[in-house]
């Protein structure tokens, strides 16, 4: 019998993963066997420069994108062959996502965008999911913006209720595509911190992409990729460790 | 720089083409019927008669020509709002905001030549077809037709000038675009501002209360002579024109109510939504098909009035059953005429939902990323043509209810011999004919879109520019 993700300790995994675009002489590889598990209850910064194929890794990660070939998992579920629908599914039910920009979708309140997964699978929060969330906005801030529109929210704001959101419904995985890219660093520090202690006090796995050394130094492991290939795999580093690894890399091109 | 595209320019010059096609056939058809009587020696004054018909025409085309400046107009207010980061750009490097409006004004202008001049050809080839098969089918008499009346300049210019001041009025948004939209990280506008209206939204109130009072004051003088009915013309059109004024108070609160009916799904809740995101634009999107189903309603209502008035009066007398087939006859025409009307504003919804889909890419990405499936984003744009055509059918039928019904009780209430309520009659015809024409519209409406929509894949719609 096979090994499962869980058995692993891990809460997504890919094996074998390769993803290229386009064909013929105008192919481009993102990703070449990349095979890499995401550990339960961690905070993983996923790290590269601009094309090293971190994005399209966690594309393919949290079903919004397809392989070329290689398997992926989220929990025990083998993604890799499903067809859009049941990918839908993964991405509503058991995945959470805050993204660099345009989170929030405009015509919905502040609370509407953070009930938003609830709605879509058409179910209403349960007692104990709706002390969660009351938790979560009350430890956010985002208390008495509530009945607020998204363009009514500062930068940061925007990036709570989207963090809200996404640890809302407890998913197994929250990913984070450069979470703090459009914030100033005083709110993108803020913005981290609220990651990581969500990981520390409720035991939430994160996976996040950035090429941010001071993003990635609150991650508890750090994944370097370069040129669709995982490089390096370490423990928490400080933003100057992760620096010096970053031009010890370009340097070695 | 001209950023003239003929594929964003389509519509619009569908549009034009549309309403000076009509205007164009519709006189030369009425010039044509005008020739005939005036052939035939029974009649005495033919060119009375020649006016009076080119008159009603012109009433039509008027109708028919506002609609489609409405419709042109929130086409290219749309079209401006995708363009924001160009204009932004160009204000950036130097040009001047008035010159920015100035060129789309000017692309305003070609679209109107265009489909005036397709038009005048379409209109023409249409009237010379039809004639000369009714001639040879000897359906009507082989007369020297005239297809170049002095009187065909009306429409055909009348469409340019509509056009353009149509690009005008929708480029306003021009002024607004800050060239800073070019850098940093602009947000889309979430609204459009609906600040400085208070004048025209009490002009509107004021139309409105002045014009019910005189359809009141129609009625009551209906009570002693039907000529009551003429100040109840008045009355109408008054009231009428302010609604029209004052759509943007009155179609966002129809677009809610019909929004709550949807249901309380999630994609019936952000169509909802998405229907009331811009007042402005759902105003002038759905405002058309309000002028034309409150017509047709107004006519059918009245003459299903009228009929079942006198099959009541004249049941078993002669003539009885000719009577109701002129009256039919009359509805039949001058609703086939308003549906001209009705058509063009269809096709401003059609494309407004077109163009509101692909601004929207980014947000349709985040929908898809978070968990929405294909059929659910294409429930939601589906739900969101349906609430637009089924507000304005809604409004239509409400309004055209009352002014056929005060029409009819002015104009009959002594019909009887002595002052009486007349009882409006709703032609089953028509609500069969009007569901199923809104079910239509929205359902055209909504295959591209939804189509393009489940096309758009989370990644690409999320990728930061």
């Amino acid at each position: 019998m096979e090994i499962t993700t869980s058995d692993l300790g891990l809460v997504a995994r890919v094996a074998q993963l390769s993803k290229s675009y386009g064909s013929g002489a105008t192919e481009v590889t993102a990703l070449r066997d990349v095979s890499i598990g995401i550990r339960k209850g961690e905070f993983t910064a996923i790290m590269g420069p601009s094309g090293s194929g971190k994005s399209t890794l966690m594309h393919i990660m949290a079903g919004l994108d397809t392989p070329t070939s290689g398997r992926v998992w989220i929990g025990n579920t083998d993604i890799s062959g499903l067809g859009d629908t049941e990918l839908t599914m993964i991405r509503r039910r058991r995945v959470g996502f805050v993204f660099q920009a345009f989170n929030l979708v405009p015509t919905l309140d502040i609370e509407g965008n953070i009930l938003l997964p609830f709605e879509l699978d058409g179910r209403r929060p349960s007692p104990q999911e709706r002390a969660w969330i009351d938790e979560l906005v009350d430890s956010l801030g985002l208390r008495d913006r509530l009945r607020h529109r998204p363009h009514e929210l500062s930068g940061g704001q925007q990036q709570r209720v989207a963090i809200a959101r996404a640890l809302g419904s407890r998913p197994e995985l929250v990913f984070a595509d450069e979470p703090t890219g459009n914030l100033d660093s005083r709110t993108g520090r803020e913005v981290l911190s609220l990651l990581a202690s969500a990981t520390r006090s409720a035991g939430q796995s994160i996976a996040m992409v950035t090429h941010d050394p001071v993003a990635a130094s609150y991650a508890d492991r750090i994944l370097f990729l370069a040129d669709g290939a995982v490089v390096e795999d370490r423990g928490r580093s400080s933003a100057a460790e992760i620096s010096s690894f970053m031009l010890e890399m370009e340097q070695a091109v | 720089m001209s950023s003239f595209s003929v594929r964003e320019h389509v519509p619009s010059i569908l549009v034009a083409t549309l309403s000076s096609t009509f205007g164009v056939a519709l006189l030369q058809g009425t010039d044509a019927l005008a020739t005939m009587i005036a052939a035939d020696s029974t009649f005495g004054s033919s060119a009375a008669v020649a006016v009076a018909l080119a008159s009603v025409a012109l009433v039509f085309i008027a109708i028919a020509t506002y609609v489609g400046a409405v419709v042109t107009a929130n086409t290219f207010s749309t079209i401006i709002a995708g363009r924001t980061r160009t204009i932004a750009l160009l204000r950036l490097i130097g040009a001047s905001a008035r010159g920015q409006r100035a060129a789309v004004a000017r692309e305003g202008l070609v679209v109107g030549v265009i489909g005036a001049a397709i038009g005048a050809l379409l209109g023409t080839a249409a009237t010379a077809g039809i004639l000369g098969v009714a001639s040879l089918a000897g359906v009507v008499p082989w007369l020297q037709y005239s297809f170049l009346e002095p009187v065909l300049a009306v429409p055909v210019v009348g469409v340019v000038l509509t056009t353009w001041i149509a690009s005008w009025v929708g480029s306003r948004r021009v002024l607004t675009v800050s060239p800073m939209q070019a850098i940093g990280a602009s947000h889309e506008r979430s609204a459009d501002s609906v600040a400085h209206r208070r004048g025209r939204n009490a002009a509107a109130l004021v139309l409105v209360i002045i014009g019910v009072l005189l359809l009141g004051l129609g009625i009551l003088a209906g009570l002693v002579s039907p000529a009551g009915v003429l100040i109840g013309v008045v009355g109408g059109m008054l009231s009428f024109t302010g609604v029209v004024l004052g759509a943007q108070v009155i179609m966002p609160r129809a677009l809610r109510l019909v929004g709550r009916v949807l249901g309380g799904s999630a994609s019936a809740r952000l169509a909802a939504e998405n229907a009331v995101r811009y007042p402005e634009r759902s105003t002038r999107t759905t405002i058309g098909i309000v002028i034309g189903v409150t017509l047709i309603t107004m006519f059918a209502v009245a003459g299903g009035t009228f009929q079942a008035l006198f099959d009541r009066l004249l049941s078993g007398e002669e003539g009885a059953a000719e009577a109701s087939a002129t009256i039919d006859a009359v509805v039949a025409i001058f609703s086939v005429l308003i549906g001209f009307s009705a058509l063009i504003a269809a096709v401003g919804l059609v494309n407004n939902l077109s163009l509101s889909v692909l601004q929207r890419t980014r947000e349709l990405g985040l929908l898809r990323a978070l968990g929405f499936t294909a059929r659910q984003l294409r429930g939601m744009i589906t739900a969101e043509g349906a609430q637009l055509t089924a507000a304005a059918v809604l409004v239509g039928l409400v309004l055209g209810f009352f002014y056929g019904w005060a029409g009819a009780q002015s104009l009959l209430a002594l019909v009887t011999g002595s002052p009486s309520f007349v009882v409006p009659v709703v032609p089953p015809l028509l609500i069969v004919l009007l569901v199923m024409g809104a079910a239509v519209v929205t359902v055209v409406a909504s295959i591209a879109p939804s189509r393009r929509a489940t096309r758009v894949s989370p990644v690409t719609a999320l990728a930061v520019e």
